[in-house]
């Protein structure tokens, strides 16, 4: 970048980069800072008829609803509360533990080159650009009483062969879902990301003698290291914020107690009575889990952090 | 391992056994693929076959062979059926015009931040990059009734410029794409614009922008699949005007169990302009599609 030494010409260069962030600046100061400082207060805050108050309830309501929550809808052992927690747990569970490490094998083959691997690689990106509402229907549909998959289903002896009628095989359901959706944009990612090494690296390999074993764990892996952190960052962040999957596929109700903590604020979003709550419950987990994902982050990129190429 | 632990390891005996292993390895490995990409696919394939058909006749059991009788009238009962008033080809034209606005104005604002950003030294700068990161690594969640709140306080609540407002947010992924792709364009192009007399608007407009013309016709489609997509943010803030992700979820819920060849019908519609476009840019949305370098 060229020095600028003419304060006239300094001006004239703040005055040009103020109009263009002048409006990006404020939507962003808007709709985050605003909207972030209001949900703090709304956690204090109570909405009653005679208007708000200040208050401790609701962060203490969040701890005791946790603890020694006493509605049992779907299981006789685990609150509503703590299947919530579980759930959305879960979803960060099966992204890092069962979809990454698929994708990355998969990705290695599918660059290696498998027959029919261009074509593959199209049709894994589909579940990427098909509108999750539609998606969620073809992944329900086929399961259904006039569909091509209801033999599984009847297979695995379902009561009434709804699939989301109880827990825990309605909440393992919506995870084959999110591993079936998934796995085709983790593919697309890693296979890109293993594409742009060079061929020289895997060629100099392969004379030293390193076989496809070494050649996955000692190159590819390390060399591919800020996509699988950025996807294990996606993950963990799952737990905080999945819920439309689980929201489309049991129709907007989080029947056979499926409900996520995201979905729980997405379906209290337009409640005022509830805004005190969600917001309380928001912050709190929101403080408890930021710093487990930073955490994680800083760690897994110090791991492979001096690789370049 | 070391490289001669690594040496010892592979020697001939063992890198025979261990390529027949991969073999074996690979073939497993395709055979999933296969099997996934069927799983992928058929769903949709058989929605086709099944779109086209009288619902009796579904109903009957025909659900795996052709159409006894081609009832393309279909298309056109779905496109005329009204959810809450409005008809699914309203909620289809709905659907472009956010689309369409939403990706022109999120793009071009995401150009302007990145390419100041990029491009000029001001106070300030490191703290934009940086909160267009943390917001995106950081999930602070329960903000949706503030959010709520913040849209009924400037009366934007269920209106088209309420959607837009949210959809010109700008500080994300695709800034910071843009941006490390401005950051890659040589100065040297705009001081010699310079030298020909053309000012700041001048040589971003008619120099740089045209230069980083690939990242930003890959961002603005994958933007355009994006919004044509969103369900939360149509659902939310424009319960009047449904776009057709929004009524096709409300239309199966109704459908689904009733009229399948209708609700069957509405999804392939949903998806045929994503499908055309994918088609179309198919090698460009690929190759931009990355995860790596959001690094801060």
């Amino acid at each position: 970048m060229a020095k600028r030494k003419l304060t006239l010409k300094k001006k004239k260069d703040y005055i040009f980069v103020a109009i263009l962030l002048a409006y990006p600046i404020l939507q962003f100061v808007v709709t985050w800072a605003f909207v972030n400082i209001e949900s703090v207060l709304f956690a204090f805050q109570h909405q009653g008829l005679r208007g708000t108050t200040w208050t401790f309830d609701n962060i203490a309501k969040v701890f005791t609803d946790i603890f020694s929550s006493s509605s049992f809808n779907y299981s006789n052992t685990i609150s509503d509360e703590v299947m919530t927690l579980l759930n959305s747990l879960g979803y960060g569970f099966i992204t890092i533990f069962i979809t990454l490490p698929l994708s990355l094998v998969f990705s290695y083959f599918l660059q290696k080159g498998v027959p029919l691997s261009n074509t593959l690689r199209i049709i894994f990106f589909l579940p990427n650009i098909i509108p999750v509402v539609a998606l969620t229907l073809a992944f329900n549909i086929p399961l259904k009483d006039y569909g091509y998959m209801n033999g599984l289903v009847q297979m695995l002896g379902i009561p009434g062969g709804d699939i989301y009628g109880s827990w825990p095989t309605s909440q393992l359901f919506i995870y084959v879902y999110c591993i079936w959706a998934g796995l085709g944009y983790n593919i697309v990612l890693m296979s890109g990301a293993i594409g742009r090494i060079p061929k020289e690296l895997f060629e100099s390999a392969q004379l030293d003698g390193a076989g496809y074993a070494v050649e996955f764990f000692k190159i590819t892996i390390p060399l591919i290291w800020s996509t699988v952190v950025t996807l294990v960052v996606l993950g963990l962040t799952n737990v905080l914020t999945l819920y439309l999957q689980p929201y489309l596929l049991t129709n907007g109700t989080g029947k056979g107690g499926t409900t996520t903590i995201a979905m729980e604020i997405f379906m209290n979003a337009n409640i005022s009575t509830q805004y005190g709550y969600t917001a309380a419950k928001g912050l709190i987990l929101s403080l408890v889990w930021a710093p487990v994902v930073l955490f994680v982050r800083n760690r897994m990129s110090k791991l492979y952090s001096d690789i370049d190429f | 391992m070391s490289k001669n632990t690594t040496r010892k390891f592979f020697t001939k005996e063992n890198l025979k056994t261990l390529f027949t292993g991969y073999n074996v390895i690979k073939a497993i490995v395709f055979v999933i693929f296969i099997a996934y990409a069927v799983s992928l696919l058929v769903p949709f394939l058989w929605m086709v076959l099944n779109m086209f058909k009288d619902t009796g006749e579904f109903n009957d059991g025909n659900v795996f062979g052709f159409p006894l009788v081609w009832k393309f009238s279909n298309i056109i009962d779905t496109l005329k059926f009204e959810i809450g008033g409005q008809s699914i080809l309203s909620m289809f034209f709905m659907s472009i015009i956010t689309t369409a606005l939403g990706t022109f104005i999120h793009v071009m604002l995401s150009v302007f931040a990145a390419y100041a950003v990029a491009k000029y030294d001001f106070p300030g700068k490191k703290l934009i990059l940086g909160a267009a990161i943390f917001t995106m690594i950081v999930p602070i969640v329960g903000t949706l009734p503030a959010q709520v709140r913040m849209m009924d306080t400037f009366n934007m609540n269920d209106s088209l410029i309420g959607i837009l407002f949210l959809y010109s947010g700008c500080l994300g992924f695709n800034f910071i794409l843009l941006h490390s792709s401005f950051e890659t364009i040589s100065w040297g192009y705009a001081e010699a614009a310079e030298i020909d007399g053309a000012n700041r608007f001048q040589i971003l407009f008619k120099v740089m922008i045209p230069i980083a013309k690939g990242s930003i016709i890959s961002v603005t489609i994958l933007q355009i699949i994006a919004l044509w997509n969103d369900y939360s943010i149509p659902f939310l803030f424009m319960h009047s005007n449904q776009t057709l992700a929004v009524g096709l979820q409300s239309f199966q819920a109704q459908f689904l169990g009733k009229q399948q060849p209708l609700v069957f019908t509405a999804i392939i519609i949903s998806l045929l302009p994503i499908l055309v476009l994918f088609a179309i840019f198919e090698k460009t949305i690929m190759e931009n599609t990355v995860a790596g370098g959001l690094k801060g």
